[in-house]
């Protein structure tokens, strides 16, 4: 069948005009359509599928409630990015200080003995191991690394959604591996190790 | 997707071609390979598909569909304003200030501890710590500092090999 101007399905951008013009069902169908990629992005600047739910939801009501400050001059996922990443990153700095007020309160007495464990990619640890190094890194700083490394997001990109220039994100991301490389060394030395071979 | 061979072939430090990436997500054998040319694609591997939310998207996007429905309801719900700006700042300066003058006189007045709760205070706490001791070799003791000498102490012990319904 040869695709009409009737079949073909509309674009973000026409979705956002028949959204402002008062049509629910548009509304519902921009969810759909974008509702893998701020979940993944979420998840993976979160680490933990519930929040990044709750947050992910939250991003489509803020998207709802402010869709009239959209201007369609601009890629519409540039600005749903930046949506999601202010609403990751409030999340992450709250979610930050409520955990460092429990902490300050607690001493480690103990931990579990260290687990000898081979020098091999497991790829299902490496998310573990992403979610413990990358607790030291600035909201920020994991949200462009997320971006940059995992959503393959040029730095001029992340500049855009961030509003910053493409030099900071380049900093950001320099320090974000050299911490990240730090607590490797320093919780994960099995895997640091591949580090220190290759360089 | 592009075979193993072709996948090293083509694998350089830094890479962002769309096809070796989608190799590397994929392939366990691949990833020690690439973790040996950009140690970067250890964390890089986590990337590629999109995930989907717990319950699924279309259980997810009835519930985004649900908030903003009930939010348009409460929206319409609300009564008109009755007060311009100006009358609700001038409402909100009478009620703080008589609220501040309250304070002032109840501050003066002297305090008077009820009975029951003066009781309450001679008494002393008595607690019996529930385990004294602990030994295992993969558990995790967190100690919670007392504030003062006769608190309760309290120790948190995360051990996976404990009973759940402990």
């Amino acid at each position: 069948m040869i695709p009409t101007k009737d079949n073909l399905e509309p674009d973000d951008r026409q979705l956002v005009e028949t959204i402002r013009r008062g049509d629910e069902s548009a509304f519902e169908q921009l969810v759909r359509r974008k509702t893998s990629k701020v979940y993944s992005l979420c998840y993976r600047i979160i680490g933990n599928a519930e929040d990044s739910k709750d947050i992910s939801q939250l991003v489509f009501i803020k998207l709802w409630e402010n869709l009239e400050k959209y201007d369609p001059r601009y890629a519409f996922d540039t600005w749903l990015y930046r949506l999601v990443t202010n609403v990751a990153i409030d999340f992450l700095r709250n979610r930050q200080s409520r955990d460092n007020a429990v902490n300050s309160n607690l001493r480690l007495v103990k931990t579990a003995a260290d687990a000898e464990q081979p020098v091999t990619v497991q790829r299902k640890e490496v998310e573990t191991v992403f979610n413990e190094v990358s607790s030291v890194l600035s909201p920020k700083q994991k949200t462009i690394f997320v971006m940059s490394e995992m959503d393959d997001l040029r730095s001029s990109e992340i500049a855009r959604i961030l509003g910053c220039r493409e030099s900071t994100v380049r900093n950001h991301l320099f320090n974000a591996r050299k911490l990240m490389q730090q607590q490797l060394k320093k919780r994960f030395p099995e895997y640091s190790r591949l580090w220190e071979e290759s360089r | 997707m592009i075979s193993c061979q072709t996948f090293r072939a083509n694998l350089r430090p830094g890479t962002d071609n769309a096809e070796v990436l989608e190799h590397l997500r994929h392939c366990d054998a691949c990833l020690n390979a690439a973790v040996d040319v950009d140690p970067d694609m250890f964390f890089r591997a986590i990337g590629g598909d999109n995930l989907v939310p717990p319950g699924g998207v279309d259980a997810f996007v009835g519930d985004v569909m649900a908030q903003v429905r009930s939010r348009q309801t409460e929206s319409a719900a609300e009564p008109p304003s009755v007060f311009s700006n100006m009358r609700r700042l001038a409402i909100a300066a009478t009620v703080a200030a008589a609220v501040s003058t309250g304070l002032i006189v109840s501050n003066q007045r002297p305090v008077q501890k009820p009975a029951s709760v003066q009781a309450a205070v001679l008494r002393p706490a008595v607690t019996k710590p529930v385990i004294e001791t602990y030994e295992s070799k993969n558990a995790t003791i967190v100690e919670v500092p007392s504030e003062a000498k006769d608190d309760v102490q309290v120790v948190m012990i995360f051990d996976e090999s404990l009973p759940a319904d402990l």
